[in-house]
């Protein structure tokens, strides 16, 4: 007898099986616990992305992986089943090498699937945010300032905190597209192939030498030419690269040009708030000190405005006087639960038009800003007319 | 750490693997339990042109329904980096399951088949060899 193609079948057995037909569900010879064999539910919009490779699992040992598109971050979630699955691969599966299988049962007419594994469940994914805190305490492990440590040269790149993008995809648990953003929301740079954060006392050097510099040229604050800028910081000995980091952090480009020298307008705000945080690194102020000092220090045509500082300062009365103090929301962490904690223990009592710069930007898959309140806060309202307050749960 | 799941089918359509899911265990004969490679489960039968089946497990029949998945499942297979003598791992995809055949009710007993029920599932499985 020729040993016929029909007599092994496997899944196509099952799933094509004729009315009026049957077929002898069978163990496999080589049924076994197959811990090596997964299932994975997954949407059919993932698919293409599947079969073209662009999915990868992230994660250390120590953590949950994650499944990664280019866009998102999913977590894996096992489900697990009270039900028998029997699990039946095609009978050409090459994997499981089930041609011997074929020629052992070649005498028998009968149709046979086989079953090669139980499955006790599967895995399903549920879309999370990236895990991007991990980026910026890896990151500001050792930021970029004036006194790059030569010492520390024997030493790898990880001990020394230095990341290139592939060393960052190996422990960040985001997708490509995330991190890169990410990357952004940290204004990191690429310095020598490393992601770096360049150190605030750094970037406070640079701006002052800026505005020193335009004063010195007369250049318009609105108006800075590229080139020439970074020309004459290199000059004070500023490395090119930080120059246009520099404006990039301080300013917002004005045209995009191929052929010309880019012209770029110092951000009012950003150039405000940040005089503002390094006058409040040494500590609380009095309101009208702050404000004084604020005024005085601004580069002359900006105005300061309190207003650009929410999600950056906080400020309580005591007595008669009022104070300030620098609270960043920057510093915060993104996931809701360490979030909220730290503002609690900050404050014991939130009025909403404080709390709101600290939470706004917080997102929770599934839950609204209302639902993260109510999960993470209690509101009372001492009278009907009066502010809700907010304290911890 | 990162891994990238492959996939050789490359754009082409991934082998179709199949489900039959029923409540509950199958048990198999003390005689057998060591050795279970092989050893057939029972008949699945499509009575009609319908998509209802049932499967004849020793002497219980089970009816039961082919239903397309919600959600397509992926089949994963890990495995050793052979590129990476360190331990990295491999995640391979080798299979797609759009299709269950469930059964989830209680199974019937057939009480008229007497010698089937005597012998059992396992005694069925060496009936089938010398033909």
């Amino acid at each position: 007898m020729e040993p016929a193609y029909s007599d092994c079948r496997g899944a196509e057995a099952v799933l094509n099986l004729q009315p009026s037909a049957s077929v002898t569900i069978s163990y496999h010879p080589l049924f076994g616990s197959h811990d090596d064999i997964m299932l994975l539910e997954l949407d059919e919009k993932f698919l293409p992305d599947i079969l073209n490779q662009r999915v990868v699992v992230r994660g250390q040992p120590d953590e949950d992986a994650v499944l990664c598109t280019q866009s998102k971050t999913y977590a894996i979630k096992f489900v697990g089943t009270s039900n028998s699955v029997f699990l039946i691969p095609p009978s050409d599966s090459e994997f499981l090498d089930s041609t011997i299988d074929c020629d052992q049962k070649d005498q028998s007419q009968l149709a046979v699937a086989s079953v090669i594994k139980v499955a006790p469940g599967f895995m399903e994914l549920v879309e999370v945010g990236p895990k991007l805190d991990k980026l910026k305490y890896l990151l500001f492990k050792n930021p970029y300032s004036s006194e790059e440590d030569i010492e520390m040269e024997d030493l790898g790149d990880i001990e020394r905190g230095l990341y290139k993008w592939d060393d960052l995809v190996e422990r960040i648990q985001a997708s490509d597209d995330e991190l890169r953003s990410g990357l952004q929301a940290l204004s990191a740079l690429e310095i020598d192939g490393y992601w770096r954060v360049v150190d605030e006392k750094y970037m406070d050097m640079m701006l002052r030498m800026l505005l020193h510099d335009s004063v010195l040229n007369d250049w318009s604050l609105d108006a800075l030419d590229q080139d020439t800028v970074v020309q004459v910081l290199q000059s004070d000995g500023y490395p090119c690269k930080l120059a246009e980091h520099c404006l990039c952090f301080f300013g917002q480009k004005l045209n995009e040009s191929v052929d010309r020298s880019c012209v770029w307008k110092l951000d009012e705000r950003k150039v405000c708030v940040h005089i503002a945080k390094q006058i409040l690194r040494g500590g609380k102020r009095k309101m009208e000190s702050f404000i004084e000092e604020w005024k005085q220090k601004i580069p002359e045509g900006m105005q300061v405005s309190f207003n650009m500082l929410e999600g950056e300062v906080l400020t309580e009365r005591l007595g008669v006087d009022t104070w300030v103090q620098a609270f960043s929301l920057s510093s915060l962490p993104s996931t809701p639960a360490e979030r909220f904690s730290i503002l609690f223990k900050e404050r014991q009592k939130w009025e909403w038009k404080d709390l709101q710069p600290y939470i706004r930007d917080l997102t929770a898959p599934g839950l609204s800003s209302e639902g993260l309140l109510l999960k993470y806060t209690r509101r009372t309202q001492p009278k009907a007319d009066a502010e809700p307050v907010f304290s911890a749960r | 750490m990162q891994i990238q799941i492959k996939c050789s089918c490359f754009g082409e359509k991934c082998q179709e693997w199949a489900i039959v899911e029923l409540q509950g265990e199958v048990e198999v004969q003390p005689d057998f339990q060591h050795q279970i490679q092989s050893l057939p489960i029972g008949q699945l039968c499509r009575p009609s042109s319908q998509e209802t089946y049932t499967f004849t497990v020793g002497y219980h029949e089970l009816t039961g329904t082919k239903m397309s998945l919600k959600k397509p499942m992926l089949v994963l297979k890990k495995g050793k980096k052979s590129s990476d003598p360190v331990g990295g791992v491999d995640l391979e995809v080798i299979g797609v399951i759009r299709n269950r055949i469930l059964f989830k009710t209680r199974p019937k007993a057939l009480i008229s088949k007497p010698q089937t029920s005597v012998k059992g599932r396992a005694k069925a499985a060496d009936a089938m060899v010398p033909n």
